[in-house]
């Protein structure tokens, strides 16, 4: 279990979202729509003989300039909670990566707002997913 | 002589080393109060130490993969005696500054079932302790 192999094998099950082109490093380009895998903190020590440690990864997904109105329609399709663009759902389709991690979830969609990139103004949402590992 | 953070004690259960599932362990060794106050007593209470006794506490992560806590740690144990074995300050075998406690327990409780949706699965346990509980350094 390396931080490594959770980062690939949350892309691999983002990379289930048709369309959706996905990082697993911040990009010197950005075409949308783009999910980037950032690994967020680390919470080591959570049982004896390192049996247990979590991750926090920031999914972040660009869908298109922020004005767009297509952009704003494309990011409440990944924001549901199920369906073929659900970011959750997605990243829920093989909860052990398999294999990286012991259990993972995606807790929250904090937030949602716009990233500028290249001097672009961008319209994002961010995903929390918790890794067990 | 040194303090310590607890990273990895280690626990064991029958036998078997269950700590990569134990976040928290406590071994608790008490003695009862005899009263023993009387006129001589200079109007305090007088005390002597009674018979002892002990408990575990261990708070548990679920798991039912193989070879898991739950697979060690059935609902078919309740009410019977196992065998816990704690090593100390990080230790992974006794000796000198990792002491090592071995204490038969009454496994009283379990809880297969445990969490709140979107939690990690946990559960925590009691055991009283049944008989002399012992030290070993080596």
């Amino acid at each position: 279990m390396t931080i490594a192999a959770i980062r690939e094998g949350i892309a691999t099950n983002l990379r289930t979202i048709s369309g959706l082109r996905v990082f697993e490093e911040i990009p010197d380009q950005v075409s949308p729509p783009a999910a980037i895998v950032q690994l967020n903190n680390v919470e080591y020590h959570q049982a004896f003989a390192g049996g247990l440690n979590i991750f926090r990864f920031t999914v972040r997904v660009i869908v298109g300039r922020a004005a767009e109105r297509q952009a704003q329609r494309n990011l409440d399709l990944y924001a549901e909670p199920s369906g073929d663009s659900s970011v959750r759902s997605a990243i829920e389709s093989n909860r052990t990566l398999s294999g990286a991690c012991q259990d993972l979830i995606v807790e929250s969609m904090p937030n949602i707002g716009s990233i500028t990139v290249n001097e672009n103004d961008y319209l994002a949402g961010e995903w929390t997913v918790t890794c067990y590992a | 002589m040194a303090k310590y953070v607890v990273t990895g004690n280690s626990v064991s259960l029958n036998g078997t080393d269950i700590s990569a599932s134990v976040a928290r362990a406590e071994l608790v060794i008490t003695s009862t109060e005899v009263d023993v106050t009387d006129f001589a007593s200079g109007g305090y209470t007088e005390v002597v130490g009674g018979l002892k006794s002990g408990s575990v506490s261990l708070d548990f992560h679920s798991d039912f993969g193989a070879g898991g806590l739950n697979t060690v740690l059935t609902e078919d144990l309740v009410g019977t005696i196992g065998t816990v074995v704690l090593i100390t300050n990080n230790g992974t075998a006794a000796a000198s500054e990792t002491p090592s406690f071995t204490a038969n327990v009454l496994i009283n409780s379990v809880s297969p079932v445990s969490g709140a949706v979107g939690d990690l699965s946990t559960f925590s346990v009691t055991f009283p302790t049944s008989g002399e509980i012992t030290k070993a350094t080596a």
